[in-house]
């Protein structure tokens, strides 16, 4: 047994190596179907970061009357905060609220003099509420309703963001279906690819397959070589990708961060946590492939 | 040695391989069979070794009923047969010495006692100093050689040689017989399938001819005779 086991890794070394061109072909074949598998999934990183970048920018304000106390906003404020749905509560106090208008409305004389007249500051306190997920803004707007401040709130901004919290929703499930139906339609091609890739590799080698028949040999003992070489392959395979991936990803990563106001997607600190998750279920993956193809391929050969 | 009885071999759809062959060979025997081509003779030299399993009848190796034999006990019915055939079926991506070597690496044979054998196999057919050659490095003649060495290594009671000579010029021919004749000096039961009728005549053997998958004659001392 032991002794049979250590022909059939010589044996697969052999083959690879003397058949250097043919297992070329097949690793760059395996390769460059991993390659597509990452690039879904880096796509798939990158749709998560901008929905939940998109996310973080969703709050509602909440305005109070002019005249609100500060024990009251505070009381609502906590009572907000104690919310699981809600991320953070800003307090905007009136002198603030003030102080804001007038800075952004710095170079208009017209109404900077009207403030002067009313005198003091005509705007009430207000909450600005992010949620921690577009799912929740509604059960936020909800918890407004509390009669503890109810009466207190003159007006809530959120109609504007029902709608883009709506649209957000639909493009997070379109983004999360066609990622699904991507992966699929990408797992189906990189398993025919290897299927195929797996079979002309064999073809090439059918007469030796009959050889080793006739002189004796066992199906178990022309098969496992086969086996072992596969094995190589998509070892190899999932080193040169990951080779090619952690490059990639580190040269793409600071770009990306432009398009999320210089926030970071973290693709490489997500590659550089997770390497051996993602590498090890894709070379188990591409292994499992590659062993199922060259059994199933192997048969009607191994009919001497 | 080996035994046919009533064999029959047909394909599909309705082609007849083998026609009721009855048929029994000695052991030490050194037996040729012959015919023209298609006639079946290569059918029966490959029911010997279950490349093809018999329609009907019943086929025995050395005691052994291999009539229905499963796929499991092919590789061991194969390990006690020498086979030599036309196109040598040489690994190509082996070495002389791997190619022989093979035939005691499926037998779980150790590393220590191929390192022995093969050598003394390579010298009896004169390729000791080419072991480390590919196939495609030797001269037809050597690489039937091989073939021959690659048979004989596992020391083999029956030896099967189907048209051992048939892509080889004549000297090469002179030489695979020689060696065939040697081995079967030394006590191995020869089945030599051929239509070669220069060689037929000068072995003096038993020759068995086949015309349309039927035995038309066995002669002891026999000649080629179609």
């Amino acid at each position: 047994m032991l002794t049979s086991s250590i022909r059939s890794i010589r044996f697969a070394f052999q083959s690879f190596g003397r058949n250097f061109w043919l297992s070329l072909i097949t690793v760059s074949m395996l390769a460059l179907t991993l390659v597509t598998v990452n690039l879904l999934l880096v796509l798939q990183i990158v749709a998560t970061k901008a929905v939940s970048f998109a996310e973080e920018r969703i709050e509602v304000s909440v305005y109070f009357h002019s005249g609100t106390t500060e024990d009251r906003i505070k009381g609502a404020s906590g009572y907000l905060q104690g919310l699981p749905q809600v991320r953070d509560v800003q307090v905007i106090t009136a002198e603030e609220a003030l102080a804001r208008f007038k800075e952004r409305h710095a170079a208009d004389a017209t109404i900077l003099a009207a403030l002067d007249e009313v005198g003091g500051s005509p705007f009430g306190p207000t909450l600005v509420i992010k949620g921690k997920s577009a799912d929740d803004i509604p059960l936020i707007l909800e918890s407004l309703d509390n009669p503890q401040f109810r009466d207190d709130i003159r007006e809530k901004d959120f109609s504007s963001y029902e709608d883009i919290v709506n649209r957000i929703r639909a493009t997070t499930e379109r983004v999360r279906l066609f990622g699904i139906g991507l992966a699929a339609v990408f797992l189906l091609i990189a398993i025919l690819i290897v299927f195929n890739t797996v079979r002309i590799a064999l073809f090439v080698h059918r007469e030796e397959i009959a050889i080793m028949k006739l002189v004796g040999a066992t199906n178990a003992f022309v098969r496992s070589p086969f086996l072992i070489e596969c094995f190589l392959y998509s070892l190899l395979a999932v080193g040169i990708v990951a080779g090619i991936v952690f490059p990639v990803v580190a040269a793409i990563d600071p770009g990306l961060s432009a398009f999320f106001g210089g926030e970071s997607v973290g693709l490489l600190v997500y590659f550089q946590k997770n390497w051996l998750p993602i590498f090890g279920i894709q070379l188990a993956a591409l292994t499992v492939i590659n062993m199922v193809s060259t059994t199933l391929a192997m048969r009607k050969y191994l009919k001497v | 040695m080996i035994h046919f009885k009533n064999v029959i071999k047909t394909y599909p759809p309705n082609i007849v391989g083998i026609r009721n062959v009855s048929l029994h060979i000695r052991p030490g025997e050194f037996v040729s069979i012959v015919g023209q081509s298609g006639t079946g003779k290569s059918t029966l030299a490959k029911l010997m070794f279950a490349e093809e399993t018999a329609t009907s009848g019943q086929i025995a190796i050395g005691g052994w009923d291999i009539t229905r034999i499963s796929q499991h006990d092919v590789p061991m019915l194969r390990r006690q047969i020498g086979v030599v055939f036309q196109d040598f079926k040489l690994l190509p991506r082996k070495t002389v010495f791997e190619n022989v070597a093979f035939a005691l690496e499926v037998s779980g044979t150790p590393n220590r006692r191929i390192k022995e054998i093969v050598p003394q196999v390579l010298k009896i057919v004169n390729l000791h100093d080419k072991g480390d050659r590919y196939p495609k490095q030797l001269s037809g003649g050597e690489q039937q050689r091989v073939v021959v060495a690659r048979s004989l290594v596992h020391r083999p009671k029956i030896l099967v040689a189907d048209e051992p000579t048939g892509n080889l010029d004549a000297i090469h021919t002179h030489e695979i017989i020689d060696l065939l004749k040697k081995i079967n000096e030394f006590g191995t039961t020869v089945v030599l399938v051929t239509h070669n009728r220069e060689v037929v005549n000068a072995l003096k053997k038993r020759v068995i001819t086949v015309d349309d998958g039927q035995i038309t004659s066995d002669v002891e001392e026999g000649r080629y005779k179609i």
